[in-house]
């Protein structure tokens, strides 16, 4: 019982380290067994259909590419005929296989030994899924943007505010003035990060819009992420200046 | 009690728990039978008062690996493994709708008892907790029992011997 409750209250970065452990030893049969979950689930597809995963990859991609380019032509605008750099040019992209999937975030088989560090976006099907939580030297746990301890910054309809998870399958925004128009469908951004992301990245799209009934000066809205979670196989860390 | 059979049972059923009982996960919630309750309430019921603590304790601290906040499950786990094995000298859990009754009740306790210990640690709950709670619960006391026979073959306890000390 005294174990329980030192373990309750050691620093999250000590006890993770069990997990990480467990996660690493039984790396194989969790991937084994995550796949035959995942192909338990896969739906048989059409085969003169783009399947849903593909198009929902396109689609992201066709947003982030929209929106890099209202980014370059407002700065275009802005800076007229000075050069500047693409956005996540100088960036690198570590993939990553799932070992564990739940509610609680991902681990990953990647570490500090593949340069992730904390605080770092993760990528699922070109869209951001969370970030890096905490890091040991071969395994990494992304916190999911679902999840109730993750906070991003974002932008609906180029205003700017946060995201939390609502421990389900989508996140919160709760800092919106009605008086701002969100309709269903806009896409949601992470916004730049200095050292992490350098370009807005979709993260999801605006699912539900209602007044809050707590402050209904506020909107509640419910968005869905970008990409379907719990199908995803591997993901991507962006790493900004990697050092080869 | 065999303790090797024992830590390869419980290693074993912690990958499936994390990996692989996704398969028949039901509804939005994701809900899914907790292998490790299961196996829990399995414990305390056919061993000894001893042994029945350690694998309470085992078992929440296997959970609590596969969970989000270390050390919730090793006492909640640890505390109503010990009360049901305590329990279990007074009232005898033989019959099938009993220890379908004992999953569920104690599925449902341990998992109150993880929620309020996570908030006391500082975490933000999720939403629906309760009916996630409710649901995982009775899905584990539908499938429990069923895997009592196999978990008693593997653990070689004779299961009509060991109903009451």
């Amino acid at each position: 019982m005294l174990g329980g409750f030192i373990f309750l209250f050691a620093p999250r970065n000590l006890t993770n380290k069990f997990q990480f452990a467990f996660a690493h030893i039984f790396r194989w049969p969790l991937s084994i067994g995550r796949n035959i979950s995942l192909s338990a689930r896969t739906q048989p597809q059409l085969t003169d259909v783009v399947s849903r995963r593909k198009y929902n990859q396109l689609q992201n991609h066709l947003a982030n590419l929209t929106e890099e380019l209202n980014q370059e032509r407002q700065k275009v605008k802005e800076l007229s005929r000075m050069r500047n750099r693409r956005p996540l040019e100088g960036a690198g992209l570590v993939f990553a296989d799932i070992i564990t999937s739940s509610t609680d975030g991902l681990i990953i088989n990647r570490g500090q030994n593949d340069g992730l560090q904390k605080g770092q976006f993760a990528l699922g099907d070109n869209s951001i899924i969370g970030t890096i939580s905490d890091v040991s030297p071969r395994t990494a746990r992304v916190e999911l943007i679902t999840e109730t301890t993750s906070n991003v910054a974002v932008e609906i309809a180029g205003l700017k505010t946060v995201i939390q998870g609502n421990g389900k399958d989508s996140a919160r925004v709760q800092l919106l003035s009605i008086k701002h128009k969100i309709k269903i469908g806009d896409n949601v951004y992470a916004c730049k990060k200095p050292g992490l992301l350098d370009a807005p990245m979709i993260i999801g799209a605006v699912a539900q819009c209602k007044r809050d009934n707590e402050n209904p000066l506020l909107w509640d809205i419910t968005v869905k992420p970008a990409c379907d979670i719990e199908k995803l196989n591997d993901v991507a860390v962006i790493i900004m200046n990697p050092q080869e | 009690m065999r303790w090797f059979r024992f830590a390869v049972f419980i290693c074993l059923a912690t990958v499936v728990q994390a990996g692989l009982v996704d398969i028949i996960a039901v509804t939005r919630l994701n809900i899914k039978p907790d292998l490790l309750l299961i196996l829990l309430v399995f414990f305390s019921i056919y061993c000894n008062r001893t042994d029945a603590i350690i694998t309470s304790f085992t078992i929440g601290f296997a959970a609590d690996i596969i969970g989000s906040t270390m050390g919730a499950r090793i006492i909640s786990f640890g505390l109503f493994g010990t009360l049901l094995a305590y329990l279990h000298n007074v009232i005898t859990i033989k019959k099938m709708p009993y220890q379908s009754l004992a999953i569920f009740i104690t599925g449902f306790l341990t998992g109150l008892l993880v929620h309020f210990l996570t908030l006391l640690r500082g975490q933000p709950a999720g939403h629906n907790v309760y009916a996630a709670l409710f649901w995982t619960s009775l899905y584990s006391s539908f499938v429990g029992p069923f895997l009592f026979l196999p978990s008693a073959w593997w653990m070689r306890i004779k299961t009509h011997r060991f109903g009451q000390y």
